[in-house]
């Protein structure tokens, strides 16, 4: 499906927080009780709709585990919004939020959009992180709040969604330079009836490629 | 390089546009025309333990720019806890070109007379000029590989050893007269592992008038069996056992202030394959070009030059030598030495008519050489190099918790990794991440992760991938690493010779009191034939002691025998139906029979024919671990 724009995201926080039960709720609006640790790297994507226009999301849910840490600092580069998740449950989680900040803002391009999750919102009664903590870090350091829960998939749709229209806003206003994939923007195709760079679908993956190795 | 550059511009403007064609491609390697308008044979896909479904997701893990480390999201799905990571290059190619494929499978007795054999393949692949060899291999390659093992099952499928250590043969198989020399299971898998190489190659021939342009592709293979590891490549692909020595006891403190790294002294690496570039193989494809002129269609030279000859020194006397010379000698240079070499360049660079990287491989049969067009097929070959260890005579100290390094961590690569990482250094990351995560299931995972993003590095400003630690040029090919626990795969292996010596202890006691029941309805008929049989055989033997033993033995077990048959006959007729009770039974009587006849006959035949044949050994235990002998079944004494 065709699309006027696609924005990279990436996710980050402490390792189980719920980045991926998140992702999991928003691609495919299922909530998964029981999720493995993420190795690596897990791509999710899917399309929404701002402003008229048709725009596909890009997501990089990465590993919260310290040991990844090093190559999950590569994947910043080239993402034009970041949800830095924390568990209200987890004081821990939040209060390691700078150090991943610091990384945020390190490796990634100064424009890039982050939105701050307090997630877990229904486990209320086991709640450690009050929400107003939440509202003051992101006051602090200039990020867009919100509290969310995978499990009831409440404010999940917006926490995506309201990044998007936030990008797509800096865009309009000119911040973004569209044409420099660095940024995590794409500009989708403009006339195109088949996708023709699709595996399989074309003529020129296979002998485009260099003859020798 | 220049269209590399133009390609990765392209691709950052408008990345869902197909790449430029390529004009200097299309001038030199004179692709057909209407090959274009042909189908792929597989849509393009990554390995499917990655789980990366969606053509989103495909896309993502092809990010040119960040070159995301991909590891299969359910690690269970690869057996023993095995790690895989991939990485996709820095946009020379559009889509990641290497495969890796794994699968674990059955070699079973049509006729269920021997107990099942299980084996592991893993395969790792290499692409080039097209991800459409590689991909067909990761996806046939392993049924090619089941039939040709299929085709020598009766030779590979563990036997009943009772009555003699050299076995039985199956009937329908040759009788062993008509070989002329000893062929060994070893040879019978290396020779599986061949031919398949051949089969696949032949495969992608046919499928080149049907479908896309392949490209090639090399192979790196394993193949885990019988508690042997078996290595098999074909290319630049390279399979290293990294391995590690018990740490020695503590020894006291020198006056040095440096300590040695521990795993600096203690980790080693053993090459189980070996790159076939244009370089290694040189001499091979020299001699291709000498003993066929044809085929450098008076292009190229069959030679190789000191420095390379200028118009300018013509007439003047060169440094040369031909394909099979080790040495030099000179030359009074012609102008037939102009020509390109058949080989030129070093190392990494090297190439064959002036093309090609590798000299070995599945594919590559529309292949032509640049500014010539000259086929490069000719030159190639699939035959891989095959390498063998045996994991039951490894040696390991239960008490020094070592397994991994006596029995060794098989690393599996595409020269991505090899090209920037030496095979020391690797077998340290090994052991280094090992001993990181001592517990974790995904141990082996976190190796392969971390070689692959050490051979990655990381993009510096300017856009250049360069290592973490020495800030050399990283490699920007695609990488793609299986990291294999071979001590997990001997645990499974030790575990399923207990069951088959459990299975074959069952088969044997039901043949026994089958033979034991048909022996006393038969002596009811025709006393005491089966007794002059084997007086017969005694007299014939130099060495009659066997058969002696063996009708001693059959006598002893009789009685006690006579209550197991009636026990698991009883068993039979519990789970059957009762309309199929009475024929179920006699079927199982008849096919029991069969085989204690069969094994009455095939015992005769191998104390015949091999009089030199050992006392047995003692017990069952035993027999099963004396897998040595197993190799002699099929020799011929003539």
């Amino acid at each position: 499906m065709s699309y006027a724009y696609l924005f990279k995201y990436i996710i980050i926080g402490d390792t189980g927080v719920g980045k991926s039960c998140l992702l999991l709720q928003f691609t495919d609006k299922r909530f998964q009780p029981v999720h493995d640790l993420t190795i690596g790297v897990e791509f999710g994507a899917r399309m929404i709709t701002i402003d008229g226009k048709q725009i596909k999301l890009q997501i990089w849910d990465t590993a919260g585990q310290e040991a990844f840490r090093s190559i999950t600092r590569s994947y910043y580069r080239g993402a034009a919004g970041a949800l830095l998740v924390y568990d209200i449950t987890r004081r821990e989680t939040f209060n390691h939020l700078t150090t991943w900040l610091e990384d945020a803002r390190q490796h990634s391009n100064s424009n890039m959009v982050i939105m701050l999750i307090g997630n877990k919102s229904d486990l209320d009664s086991r709640r450690e992180v009050k929400k107003e903590e939440g509202e003051a870090f992101a006051r602090e350091h200039g990020l867009v709040f919100m509290e969310t829960s995978a499990r009831t998939a409440a404010n999940v749709e917006e926490a995506f969604i309201n990044t998007a229209k936030e990008i797509y806003e800096k865009i309009q206003e000119g911040v973004f330079d569209i044409n420099n994939e660095a940024n995590g923007i794409k500009i989708g195709q403009q006339h195109s009836p088949t996708n023709p760079s699709l595996p399989g679908s074309g003529g020129a993956a296979g002998a485009a490629n260099s003859g020798c190795c | 390089m220049f269209s590399n550059f133009k390609e990765r511009f392209m691709t950052a403007l408008a990345p869902d546009l197909p790449p430029l064609p390529s004009s200097e491609r299309s001038d030199h390697h004179h692709r057909r025309f209407g090959n274009q308008q042909m189908p792929d044979k597989f849509p393009y896909a990554r390995p499917p333990f990655l789980q990366l479904l969606t053509v989103d997701e495909l896309r993502a893990s092809a990010d040119h720019n960040v070159r995301p480390i991909i590891v299969p999201r359910d690690i269970n799905l690869l057996p023993w806890g095995t790690g895989y990571a991939e990485c996709v290059n820095s946009g020379k190619s559009e889509w990641n070109e290497d495969q890796g494929a794994f699968c674990r499978r059955v070699l079973s007795d049509p006729e269920h007379k021997h107990p099942d054999l299980p084996y592991t393949y893993f395969g790792i692949f290499d692409g080039h000029a097209g991800y459409g060899a590689a991909l067909a291999a990761s996806h046939q390659f392993h049924h090619i590989l089941h039939e040709t093992l299929v085709d020598c099952i009766e030779l590979l499928l563990p036997r009943d050893t009772e009555g003699g250590e050299n076995g039985r043969l199956n009937p329908t198989f040759p009788h062993p007269i008509y070989f002329q020399r000893r062929v060994s299971k070893d040879e019978l898998i290396i020779g599986a592992l061949e031919s398949a190489f051949f089969s696949m190659d032949s495969l992608i021939a046919q499928d080149s008038n049907r479908y896309r342009d392949a490209g090639g592709c090399t192979a790196c293979v394993s193949l885990f069996i019988d508690g042997k590891m078996y290595v098999a490549n074909a290319g630049d692909s390279r399979a290293v056992l990294c391995q590690r020595r018990a740490n020695a006891p503590a020894e006291p403190k020198n006056d040095s202030v440096i300590e040695p790294d521990p795993l600096e002294a203690t980790c080693y690496p053993v090459p189980f394959s070996a790159d076939h570039t244009p370089e290694t193989e040189r001499e091979r494809l020299l001699n291709v070009a000498r003993l066929k002129p044809h085929l450098m269609a008076n292009q190229y030279v069959a030679m190789e030059y000191a420095k390379r000859p200028h118009i300018k020194d013509m007439g003047q006397r060169i440094l040369c030598r031909q394909g099979t010379m080790k040495g030099w000698t000179y030359k009074t240079l012609t102008r037939d030495d102009l020509r390109m070499p058949v080989v030129n360049g070093e190392g990494k660079r090297s190439r064959l008519l002036g093309t090609l990287g590798v000299s070995r491989g599945f594919g590559d049969h529309e292949l032509l050489a640049i500014n010539t067009g000259i086929q490069i097929k000719p030159f190639l070959t699939p035959h891989p190099d095959v390498r063998q260890r045996d994991l039951t005579q490894v040696v390991s100290i239960p008490d020094e918790h070592n397994q991994d390094g006596d029995y060794g961590v098989l690393v599996m690569a595409t020269d991505g990794l090899w090209d920037v990482s030496e095979n020391e250094a690797v077998s340290r990351t090994v052991f280094q991440t090992l001993s990181k995560y001592p517990t974790e299931k995904h141990r082996y995972t976190m190796v392969a992760q971390e070689l692959v993003a050490r051979a990655r590095g990381k993009i510096n400003d300017s856009g250049h991938w360069r290592l973490a630690d020495s800030k050399a040029a990283a490699t920007v090919d695609d990488i793609s690493v299986i990291v294999i626990p071979v001590y997990q795969y001997y645990q499974e292996h030790i575990e399923w010779t207990q069951n088959y010596t459990r299975d074959l202890e069952k088969r044997r006691r039901q043949a026994q009191a089958n033979m034991a029941q048909e022996a006393q309805e038969v002596s009811v008929l025709n006393g005491g034939v089966m007794a002059e049989e084997a007086h017969v055989e005694e007299e014939e033997e130099e060495d009659g002691e066997v058969v002696v033993l063996e009708a001693k033995a059959q006598i002893q077990t009789e009685p006690q025998a006579q209550p197991h048959a009636e026990a698991e006959e009883a068993l039979v007729v519990e789970i059957s139906a009762p309309v199929e009770q009475a024929p179920q039974q006699q079927a199982t009587s008849t096919a029991a029979d069969v085989a204690a006849a069969e094994s009455q006959k095939d015992s005769a035949a191998v104390t015949q024919q091999q009089p030199q044949s050992q006392p047995q050994p003692q017990s069952s235990q035993q027999r099963s671990r004396g897998k040595g002998n197993k190799g002699k079944h099929y020799s011929n004494v003539n």
